[in-house]
């Protein structure tokens, strides 16, 4: 009988074959456009902002929970770094202070989600429903609805560096990525993660602090999401209202289509990598080969439908019940 | 009286899964109006043989016949058409329905376009009075007591007149009381023809209600008995596992030692004034009717509850434990009650399972080595010889009785001082019972405590030193062992009861 490590490794497996496959059909349709190494270098660093919220997204929807606010967090730590920083504002902090409190105002949105859905037993869904809305119109109020320019020349550069030939921003992604994969596996942070994921009651009564487990995955889910607003402003070289509005939905898609379970205890951060790579791919390769941008969309949409799909469909096949028969009926 | 024909008949049905050959060429036969027994260990394969019956599983070989029809093609659909009605442990209604809706589901009567609730409440008040259940139809299933919904359940079943019903572990969550109506129900069906097919690891309860027992064991028939034939239950277990009951409640003489944990005068939400002890080396046991308390005190002591005072002394030393982390700490142990519920990670692998609460030892600098956590999951699980295919393997893959001793890998790999076990074998077959009871004897003897919760008094007579009656809230008594007997317990359990009547009942 196949272990759960091997089939935990045969869902990831399946996502990478998936991927290979992608990539050489688009590198012979594209006559080797596609693989060069400038665009896959492209496509990963287009992949990178996604990829960072999707990794705090992951451990969220480990949890069972869900968060929508993510892509307002993005436009807040952006924005808010831009008016610390900004030359023409009124704070011209440094570009370290600037970091530090576009983070810390990030992780107390985080903090505020986990009060209000451990704390207040408002559903997740709900909770960062509001907060999404509510942190989204503190963005446009703080910025009158404007682009904040004037930022840090080392922050505007920092999106154009590159290190051994891969971008800055792909870097900050695959960095971030390795460490908390290696967090989930390897610490108790991580270990408690899957636990409460599993079963909330059977992790209290081993001693997990749920509380603070909660409130840290929150914080840290938010803080994914302040840097990947950081990651988003220094391409954007300012502060933008509207940055990062309709992010949470292509991190949710990412680590559903990387085949975690929105009832908990069940995804991994290298899954929901290969999925945001999945999702950037079919844009990338879609523009590549002329696709037109609204197809493209139908196209990904159907795309988060059949990964789950398939995934239940294996599943079933096991069992032999469910979409089987749908099958063999057809 | 049974009818000569069978009604239903399955025959050298064989079912594989990855791991295990579930059943092996096995045959059984019920006719209507027969109570049948089916008893055997935990992966004796009961379950399989009843979802191959009703069609949740499909049969790798062997036939089905129904009523005179061969079924081929079953399913729980095709199965439910034809008569077959299982009431599983999981109870199948739905919570936010009324009863009478949850009784008319699919086929609620209408007037016109619209439902006709004056009809739909009114028949279902006759029917529960017909049975004998007092039970408001106006109210929605998740304001019932699980015994209360239980029993819709079962009732559930009996409206859709039911040509077989397989009623499996019906009486894990049931009062007596309740039990006794349970079983007037099956003399009804009895009576009216129905064949009955009644799954218990409660034996006694097989011998009360049964006409005829089949005994399943590692997959295969080993005789069906008439229930007269076999007289008690003693008779029964060798069957099922080759142990007489004494054998299984064998305890091995440790030496009694010092005092671990002291409890004095604590009071909480359902309980007060509570004082007792545990010392090295003993079992000490904890007797309650249902909601008496048990359970409460057990959680408070652990810190998942709040106490409102009281003393909780470990190892000579007073603690103030607010959470189970600190219990924890002090070297308390605690292994709940519901098993699915607050026992295992159902989604995770049998070493997650085993290893979370365990990863502390095998950290170096807030770094876990795999290597040491899979050694010291794979000791333990050996240790209690649990039968898996992999350390790998979901826990969900396991049995219920496996997926126990996983639980208790965890805790002996944890090796608290006071380990408080709480209906530890409920829904568990004899031959793992009998194994934990064996493991008690390793816990103790290496200078450990052990507090056992149980409803089930010969069982808690057998492996207690001393028990330590709840009634109420409160502590009735504490028992030694020499003057243990189930109506001094029972009678002492019901002390602080007002009502006479219930103890007549119970007795």
């Amino acid at each position: 009988m196949a272990g759960k490590r091997q089939r935990k490794a045969l869902a990831e497996r399946n996502l990478l074959i998936i991927l290979v496959v992608m990539w050489v059909f688009l590198a012979i349709a594209t006559k080797g456009n596609f693989s060069s190494f400038a665009n896959i270098t492209n496509l990963i660093r287009q992949s990178s902002i996604n990829g960072v919220v999707a990794i705090g997204m992951t451990l969220i929807i480990i949890t069972g929970g869900i968060d929508l606010s993510v892509g307002s967090i993005v436009g807040l730590s952006g924005m808010v770094y831009a008016i610390m920083t900004s030359t023409r504002g009124e704070f011209k902090l440094s570009s370290f202070w600037g970091i530090l409190i576009a983070l810390a105002i990030g992780a107390l949105v985080g903090l505020v989600n986990a009060i209000a859905i451990h704390d207040g037993k408002v559903p997740a869904f709900i909770a960062t429903l509001g907060m999404m809305t509510l942190v989204r119109g503190v963005v446009m109020y703080v910025s009158s609805g404007r682009m904040v320019t004037g930022v840090p020349t080392e922050y505007r550069q920092f999106a154009v560096q590159e290190f051994l030939g891969i971008p800055a921003l792909a870097w900050t992604w695959i960095i971030l990525a390795a460490f908390m994969m290696l967090v989930l596996k390897y610490t108790k942070f991580g270990r408690n993660l899957y636990a409460i994921g599993s079963n909330e009651e059977a992790a209290r009564l081993s001693g997990i602090n749920i509380r603070l487990n909660i409130y840290s995955f929150y914080i840290v889910a938010a803080i994914f999401s302040g840097i990947a607003g950081l990651m988003l402003g220094t391409r954007m070289a300012a502060g933008v209202p509207t940055g990062g509005q309709g992010y949470e939905l292509d991190a949710i898609a990412s680590v559903v289509i990387g085949g975690a379970s929105l009832s908990g205890g069940v995804g991994t951060v290298l899954g929901t990598a290969l999925g945001a790579l999945i999702i950037q791919t079919i844009r990338n390769g879609g523009n590549l080969l002329g696709v037109d941008p609204f197809i493209m969309q139908i196209f990904i949409g159907a795309i988060i439908i059949l990964a789950v799909f398939f995934d239940q469909f294996i599943k079933s096949r096991k069992k032999g019940e469910g979409l089987k028969k749908l099958f063999k009926r057809a | 009286m049974p009818e000569e024909r069978a009604i239903l008949e399955v025959e050298k049905v064989c079912k594989s899964f990855p791991a295990v050959k579930a059943l092996d060429n096995v045959s059984f036969s019920v006719k209507g109006g027969e109570v049948r027994g089916l008893v055997g260990e935990n992966g004796a394969g009961k379950s399989t043989l009843i979802k191959i019956i009703t069609g949740a599983y499909t049969k790798d070989s062997g036939s089905m016949q129904f009523d005179g029809r061969e079924v081929n093609k079953n399913s729980p659909l095709v199965s439910k058409a034809l008569g077959i009605y299982a009431v599983y442990q999981d109870v199948m209604v739905t919570p936010d329905l009324t009863v009478a809706e949850n009784f008319f589901l699919g086929h609620q009567p209408l007037i016109g376009p619209f439902i006709n609730w004056g009809k739909m409440y009114r028949e279902s008040e006759e029917f529960l009075d017909e049975i004998g259940l007092e039970i408001d139809v106006h109210k929605n299933i998740k304001e019932l007591s699980i015994a209360e919904s239980e029993m819709i359940a079962i009732c559930k079943a009996l409206w859709q007149k039911p040509k077989l019903v397989i009623f499996d572990e019906p009486t894990a969550v049931l009062t007596r009381s309740e039990t006794k109506i349970l079983f007037r129900i099956i003399e009804d069906l009895k009576r009216q023809g129905t064949a009955v097919v009644y799954i218990s690891h409660n034996l006694e309860e097989v011998f009360e209600i049964c006409d005829t027992v089949t005994v399943l064991k590692d997959g295969a028939t080993v005789g069906t008995y008439p229930v007269q034939e076999l007289e008690n239950v003693d008779k029964l277990i060798p069957l099922m596992v080759g142990r007489s009951i004494e054998e299984m409640y064998h305890k091995k003489e440790t030496k009694v030692g010092a005092e671990l944990l002291r409890v004095e005068n604590l009071s909480g939400k359902r309980f007060k004034d509570i004082s007792f002890n545990v010392r090295a080396g003993e079992v000490v046991g904890m007797f309650g009717l249902m909601g008496a308390g048990r359970t409460e005190i057990a959680r408070a002591v652990f810190g998942v509850d709040h106490l409102d005072e009281g003393k909780i002394i470990v190892n000579g030393e007073q603690s103030y434990i607010k959470k189970p982390k600190d219990a924890l700490d002090k070297g308390i142990g605690y292994l709940p009650e519901d098993r699915r519920k607050q026992g295992i990670f159902l989604q995770q692998d049998i070493d997650f399972n085993v290893n979370v609460i365990n990863f502390d030892k095998v950290m170096r600098a807030g770094v876990i080595s795999y290597g040491k956590a899979h050694a010291q999951a794979q000791d333990y699980v050996d240790k209690l010889s649990i039968k898996i295919g992999s350390m790998y393997q979901p826990i969900s893959q396991l049995s219920g009785g496996n997926q126990q001793k996983v639980i208790i890998a965890r805790w002996l790999c944890k090796n608290p001082d006071v380990l408080i076990f709480d209906e530890p074998t409920v829904g568990i077959d004899v031959g793992t019972k009998s194994e934990i009871y064996r493991l008690f004897g390793d816990i103790l003897s290496s200078g450990k405590g052990i507090i056992m919760i149980s409803s089930y008094l010969p069982e808690l007579m057998g492996v207690s030193d001393r028990i330590y009656v709840i009634s109420n809230g409160r502590v009735a008594a504490e028992v030694q062992k020499e003057d243990f007997s189930e109506e001094h317990l029972l009678t002492l359990a019901m002390k602080n009861l007002v009502s006479k009547e219930k103890i007549k009942e119970a007795v």
